[in-house]
């Protein structure tokens, strides 16, 4: 193991999931409020306990009353789907500078009621935030600017609707056999990817994720407080970000997903690991692309091979890398970057039911947010999680 | 236009004034680019250049010429008020200059625009106060510094 400030010396001691669906009628501060004491019951911890509280969802501030919570501190944190791995370095952050022991990280939310208010004060879902002048032409949503990489994609290697496609029933492969996910019970066939009408073209429906309700709050402390509760840890190795700005400038934008090779970099150099040792992943997927360009760029398969590498198996269970074995966000539940961190948690600390990996030591996490209304998004987050040895 | 869409004007959707000037050079007919005078980089929109910051940048006349760096076409109507639009083409061209520039393809069908194709800016009317541009193929299909 690495020397450093963050890997080895951190860790998730509780974790929260409420039920994950469609229209649970349930309000999302309610969700939170259950994610939070499931989180707390995981780890064998009270209320009094948490010393620091990071909200994730836009509507949090008011947040901490109705959860009874007594912290030394409570700040929200919004940058879309990476916002999740934030809230953990963030809380990791906390603990360093001696602001807290225990800090939890709480995700609620009900998009599907339509009662949900976002950042900017209106209405809607997550699929139809829009910004700026490209609204004029009627540029709305996160399927329109992640249509504009998987358009580059296809272009520069050939990539297919059928590799898309690829990505869709892989993935509910693996929901069809985990209950709880939107996908519980009913696999899907590549013809019926193919079926599906184009929403924005080349996004098929089954290209899509969609909204679900849930909450989901973990609970970060150091290992050695860790390994004093209930639940065996889920150490923290190493977590990293990047910032796509950099590749507008110099024009790559549309032709990278993300700016991932700088938070790679920084969650591997921390883990003191590679990617030949991560046994799952659990990449943020609104859109079937999104898995493919981040296989690429993680390295699980060459560049422009993403594609056929999931086309052939590569993300299956018995595959190079199993990907998304909760199905992902297209179909297993929407919390945005919680479903991966979720996964993540629970491969490591092997509760994957039907889609555990074997022996899986190490899951690569990922999160990217914030689409800004002209490209996929602008941030990125990367972290990796390991059993406790 | 048909139905009750709304329709957007640059000060809907617009976060401040930054980008006035654009909008207003729209009006007769010139498409305005955010240009840093020592080194001559071009933005859009409003920018601080990245190497030599705020106080060079002037709004310059530029060609309004490009090319379709990707592109998708909307079947969905996110906005009820767009139903009566789909299918359309929403296109990100790198403008001649180097700035990309987000607009809707008109002018042709919307399956005909591809990666690469020569697009050139058309102005709409809106009405007798705002004109937007938007891009349409460019029939002499070659740059044109203008």
């Amino acid at each position: 193991m690495s020397t450093g400030a963050v890997s080895g010396r951190f860790a998730v001691a509780g974790l929260g999931v409420t039920a994950q669906g469609v229209r649970l009628g349930r309000p999302a501060r309610d969700l939170r409020r259950e994610s939070l004491e499931l989180a707390l019951a995981d780890a064998g911890l009270t209320r009094r306990d948490i010393d620091g509280y990071i909200g994730t969802s836009s509507e949090a501030f008011d947040d901490i009353r109705h959860l009874g919570l007594a912290p030394g501190f409570a700040w929200t944190m919004q940058s879309g789907g990476a916002t999740a791995i934030w809230s953990l370095l963030n809380a990791i952050g906390a603990i360093l500078t001696g602001q807290a022991t225990t800090v939890v990280c709480v995700y609620g939310a009900a998009p599907t009621g339509g009662r949900m208010a976002r950042a900017d004060g209106s209405r809607g879902s997550f699929g139809s935030f829009a910004y700026g002048y490209p609204r004029l032409y009627g540029m709305i949503g996160a399927g329109m600017t992640h249509a504009l990489h998987a358009r580059r994609h296809m272009h520069r290697y050939g990539t297919t609707s059928q590799h898309l496609g690829a990505v869709a029933v892989a993935q509910r492969a693996h929901a069809a056999v985990r209950p709880g996910t939107i996908g519980y019970g009913a696999p899907i066939t590549l013809e019926e990817h193919q079926a599906s009408r184009l929403v924005v073209d080349p996004f098929r429906l089954l290209d899509c994720c969609r909204d679900t309700d849930g909450g989901v709050a973990v609970i970060v402390t150091s290992v050695e407080r860790a390994r004093d509760l209930r639940s065996a840890p889920a150490v923290v190795l190493g977590v990293g970000t990047g910032h796509n700005m950099r590749n507008w400038w110099t024009g790559e934008v549309y032709d990278l997903h993300d700016d991932i090779a700088p938070a790679a970099a920084t969650a591997f150099g921390q883990a003191g690991i590679d990617v030949d040792d991560v046994d799952v992943a659990a990449l943020y997927d609104p859109f079937t692309i999104s898995v493919i360009m981040q296989l690429e760029a993680y390295g699980f398969c060459p560049e422009g091979e993403g594609g056929p590498f999931v086309a052939a198996g590569g993300t299956r269970l018995d595959g190079a890398i199993p990907t998304n074995t909760g199905g992902g966000q297209l179909s297993g539940f929407y919390a945005t970057g919680f479903t991966a961190v979720v996964e993540g948690l629970r491969q490591v600390r092997g509760e994957g039911g039907a889609t555990q990996v074997p022996d899986a030591q190490v899951a690569l996490v990922s999160g990217h947010g914030g689409n800004g209304g002209v490209q996929n998004t602008w941030a990125h987050a990367t972290m990796l999680l390991g059993v406790d040895r | 236009m048909s139905g009750p869409r709304r329709v957007l004007r640059p000060a809907d959707v617009a976060p401040d004034d930054l980008d006035a000037p654009f909008w207003e050079a729209c009006r007769e007919q010139r498409f305005l680019l955010h240009v840093c005078s020592a080194c001559g980089r071009a933005y859009w929109p409003a920018s601080t250049c990245i190497d030599h910051g705020s106080v060079r940048m002037r709004w310059q006349t530029g060609s309004g010429r490009g090319e379709v760096h990707t592109h998708t076409v909307v079947h969905h109507a996110y906005d009820p008020g767009l139903a009566d639009r789909i299918p359309y083409a929403i296109a990100v061209v790198r403008l001649d200059e180097g700035p990309f520039f987000h607009t809707d393809i008109v002018g042709c069908d919307p399956a005909e625009v591809a990666v690469g194709m020569r697009v050139h800016v058309v102005w709409d009317h809106l009405d007798d106060e705002t004109v937007i541009p938007r891009f349409a193929p460019d029939p002499t299909g070659v740059p044109d510094d203008g």
